[in-house]
């Protein structure tokens, strides 16, 4: 009887392992890290991935990010509180049982304050929107540019003059 | 004519990194538009609800903006 359980539970196992799944695994390292270091930082969990039996299908470079709201992370008696970090993702395709090993790894990893592995899709998923068409506008004449009124300089007006032309309006 | 942004632009797939995308369907406050202002069908609001959740989860975007 326990044995069948025991068989059963490896058959299970076995089959779990035979069925590839792809995954997505997008993670926030911690702004302190050196960039030279970032390359480091992946490869690790890259082989971790590697070594779970998961091959490769796309990869987004981490760059550094502003964050939405800070994210506050314990360590030890005091808490740290991120504001941006190293944003970077990998898409690969591996077994069911290689999710949970690469999660745990990355739980117990300190330089990723942040993560999250979910199953997905092989295709590219990233939207191309079309750029914002402008609005087509009926073409009119071209305008000609009408020459500047020359401004008239007169001498200056005397007294007199002003009132008899002043008198000549009004008496109109 | 109909609003729906995702079948207007073809888009299959709702990713949690297009920012830009999903702050189309999130309105001032940071909150999920419903269905009837999106425009969108049942599977895409799903979808979108999902992006925007994860985007939330990893800092991209915000939970509530005052």
């Amino acid at each position: 009887m326990v044995d069948d359980v025991a068989v059963e539970i490896s058959e299970t196992g076995a089959a779990e392992n035979a069925v590839l799944r792809i995954y997505e695994v997008g993670y926030h390292i911690i702004p302190d890290t050196k960039e030279e270091e970032l390359e480091k930082v992946v490869g690790a969990m890259r082989s971790e991935i590697e070594k779970a039996g998961g091959n490769f299908i796309a990869e987004g470079a981490p760059s550094m990010t502003k964050l939405s709201y800070p994210i506050s992370l314990r360590e030890g008696e005091k808490s740290v509180e991120y504001d941006r970090g190293y944003f970077g993702w990998i898409k690969f395709e591996a077994p069911v049982a290689a999710a949970r090993t690469i999660e745990s790894f990355l739980k117990q990893n300190r330089s990723f304050f942040r993560f999250i592995v979910f199953q997905t899709v092989r295709e590219d998923t990233r939207a191309k929107m079309k750029a914002p068409q402008l609005r087509e506008v009926k073409r009119t004449d071209v305008i000609k540019q009408v020459p500047r009124r020359i401004e008239e300089t007169s001498a200056p007006v005397s007294e007199e003059d002003l009132e008899k032309a002043l008198q000549d309006i009004t008496t109109e | 004519m109909s609003n729906n942004i995702l079948t207007q632009n073809d888009i299959q797939h709702v990713d949690y990194k297009d920012i830009d995308l999903l702050k189309q369907f999130v309105n001032p406050h940071g909150r999920i538009v419903g269905r009837t202002k999106s425009g969108l069908t049942a599977k895409q609001q799903r979808a979108v609800e999902a992006a925007i959740k994860r985007a939330r989860f990893m800092g991209l975007l915000p939970f509530i903006q005052k």
